[in-house]
């Protein structure tokens, strides 16, 4: 599949397809998961708030060793009297009221950078992968009943302006049951977040993505899992939320239009190349240019030649096998063998045998 | 068949939806997976070129899909009705996967002799035992249920629906054939007053309509009780002296009930009623209606047993009287 044959998408009206649009270069960016979740954590990381807990924790006592001698451990102790706390241990990370170990810092590196060409990698690979139903549906995306992927409906949805409309929109290209996805979904937070003003859970919805708004965001925000971006800023923490490939996008016609030329404007940049252009191993393996150079193939099942070991030294066929010119080497020897060694008389001697017979 | 291979590395060890992970293996929830496992040749997601078989109320379907159709996924799925015979169905298999993959035709054969062999077995116990349906007790649920059904019967306030509608009805001339011991002004007066007074007070009067009902089917058993009535209620005998009114038929509830179906039968026809009303001359006092009380009770009686239309009045101290009787 050369790029250069690039596929048409339909676009997609209220009742009917109206126009229909080449397949944008980028969505035939390779897709590695790898450097999306590299660089979605670091990503991840950049909108963190410093937490530390306070300098002073733990130190606001004047506590001294007691030494030895006094049948105590020695830790540092809280002096004075009169009250519960005077000769408690004080200041080590193992006693009560004392300070924790390694107190965080607000200087942690809470941010960090990623490389322009790796954050555009990946926001390129999260939206070729948004282009395979396969990835979007094993993200958790409902959308067995959508016309196409990827989906791109007609201009005028981004001159909505009502909540209303934009669900009328939703049902009508049957992207809803991602919408009522969410919001069975929502749930309490497990933990402590709860109380952390991040109290409830819910999944994601779907993407819109749109060229210019004309009233669009404002009439799809409200809608539950609903997420807005314009073409031109795309966020790879919407794109591929969690690290995992296949965010259900839905594209305005005009944004669909803009991203070939996205790319282009960005100045040395090109999209990532395949490594390996056709990564199916089995179209590679029965195409034609490769079996047309291969041997024939052999029998499925080799026979085993031989299973039991026979002994070469009484089994001629097998020394031979094993050595073929043992032949020659018997021959010969039997040669050289029959003259020098005369062949022995066995049993009695002749005159011996002469007497019995005069006998 | 492109991204075959770069799906099923993503789905893999990345992450599946679908994926169900146990100890010892990893099944696949996927509705249109074959063996329900989780492997490379069983992911529906992971190759373009896939078939299986589903089962609906019994009929089995043949799903397809292609490579072509890949990119849409509401026609993704081809599907073809398989014939109940077994056998027929087997061979319908093989026909349209003829140029399929080998396994991929095993595991559809496999799948649908799963099927056909689960759905024999549905069928056989269906006749053997008798199904009883094991319906589970939720107590949350029947606790919930059953205090919102008091708080719904509360809020629904029957008593005054019903004396609405009863209204209504009559307004609407369903009575007229039935009721017809009623007087024409007072008839008219509840008519003319929009409203049901029904008053949370005085709660008698809805008893007043309940039992005027009985006494409307029930002569007799009105006559009998009014005599009875009369010889042991001391109450009314202190009246009568208290009121200077020989008044015998202490009952007041009896005269109030005589009021309501004054009131009510008023809808009749008025030829009917006069007939029948002439006996009754002494003012009705209403219950209902704020009238007057008259203290004036005259001795009128019921003439006759059988006469529906005869209706006695006899009021006295009506307030004081009523609770005295209600102190008992």
């Amino acid at each position: 599949m050369s790029a250069a044959a690039r596929p048409v998408v339909n676009v997609y009206g209220e009742k009917e397809v109206v126009a229909s649009l080449p397949l944008p270069a980028v969505f035939k960016a390779p897709i590695r998961p790898d450097i999306v979740r590299a660089v979605y954590t670091n990503v991840a990381k950049n909108k963190r708030q410093a937490y530390a807990v306070s300098v002073k924790a733990g130190h606001q006592t004047s506590a001294e060793s007691w030494g030895t001698g006094r049948a105590v451990a020695r830790i540092p102790r809280v002096g004075g009297g009169g009250t519960h706390r005077s000769g408690q241990a004080a200041f080590g990370n193992m006693c009560r009221g004392g300070r924790m170990f390694a107190p965080t810092k607000v200087w942690r590196r809470w941010h960090v950078r990623t490389n322009v060409n790796q954050k555009r990698f990946a926001v390129a690979s999260a939206l070729a992968a948004s282009a395979v139903p396969s990835l979007v549906l094993a993200r958790g995306h409902r959308i067995e009943r959508i016309a196409e992927v990827p989906l791109v409906i007609a201009d005028d949805a981004e001159s909505l302006v009502k909540t209303k409309a934009a669900v009328t929109l939703l049902r009508a290209i049957k992207a809803y049951d991602d919408v009522k996805k969410v919001v069975a979904s929502k749930k309490l937070r497990a933990g402590k977040g709860k109380l952390r003003n991040r109290r409830h859970t819910q999944r994601r919805g779907p993407l819109v993505v749109y060229g210019n708004d004309n009233g669009i965001v404002r009439a799809f925000r409200n809608i539950p899992g609903v997420e807005l971006a314009n073409v031109r800023h795309l966020n790879l923490l919407q794109l591929a939320p969690g690290g995992h490939l296949g965010r259900f996008c839905i594209w305005t016609q005009s944004a669909f239009a803009a991203l070939d030329s996205v790319y282009a404007d960005k100045s040395n940049y090109e999209l990532p190349q395949h490594i390996v252009n056709v990564a199916d191993l089995h179209r590679l393996i029965n195409s034609d240019e490769i079996q047309s150079v291969l041997k024939a193939a052999g029998q499925a099942k080799t026979k085993r030649p031989f299973t039991q070991k026979k002994n070469p030294l009484k089994n001629a066929g097998i020394m031979k096998r094993l050595n073929p010119y043992a032949k020659v080497t018997k021959a010969q020897g039997a040669k050289a063998g029959k003259k020098a060694a005369p062949k022995k008389h066995v049993g009695a001697s002749a005159a011996f045998v002469a007497e019995l017979k005069s006998l | 068949m492109q991204h075959d291979d770069t799906i099923w590395a993503v789905i893999n060890n990345n992450f599946c939806s679908y994926k169900l992970k146990t100890v010892t293996q990893n099944f696949c929830r996927n509705d249109y997976n074959v063996t329900g496992l989780c492997n490379r040749q069983s992911c529906p997601l992971a190759n373009s070129r896939y078939a299986t078989i589903r089962e609906v109320d019994g009929v089995s379907y043949l799903y397809m899909k292609t490579v072509e159709r890949a990119h849409t996924p509401a026609k993704l799925w081809e599907r073809v009705k398989l014939s109940k015979n077994y056998t027929t169905a087997l061979e319908q298999i093989d026909a349209e996967l003829q140029f399929w993959p080998g396994h991929l035709k095993h595991r559809c054969k496999q799948r649908l002799t799963k099927i056909t062999q689960y759905l024999l077995r549905m069928r056989k116990l269906k006749l053997k035992t008798n199904q009883t349906k094991l319906v589970p007790i939720s107590k949350k649920i029947d606790r919930r249920e059953l205090r919102r059904e008091a708080k719904a019967e509360a809020a629904a306030r029957l008593d005054k629906a019903i004396a609405a509608e009863l209204v209504e009805r009559l307004k609407a001339g369903s009575y007229d054939d039935v009721i017809l011991n009623a007087r024409e002004s007072v008839w008219k007066k509840v008519l003319e007053s929009d409203k049901v007074e029904v008053e949370e007070d005085q709660s008698e009067s809805e008893d007043d309509e309940a039992e005027e009902y009985i006494e409307d089917e029930d002569e007799d058993e009105e006559m009998a009780e009014r005599e009875m009535v009369e010889m042991s209620d001391f109450e009314s005998d202190m009246e009568d002296l208290m009121d200077d009114d020989s008044d015998d038929d202490g009952a007041s509830d009896d005269g109030r009930d005589e009021d309501e179906s004054d009131e009510e039968s008023d809808d009749s026809d008025d030829d009917d009623d006069e007939g029948e009303e002439e006996p009754v001359r002494p003012p009705s006092k209403k219950r209902a209606a704020p009238a007057p009380s008259k203290k004036a009770a005259s001795k009128k009686r019921r003439g006759g047993k059988g006469g529906r239309g005869h209706v006695e009045v006899e009021y006295e101290h009506v307030g004081p009287a009523r609770a005295m009787e209600t102190s008992w």
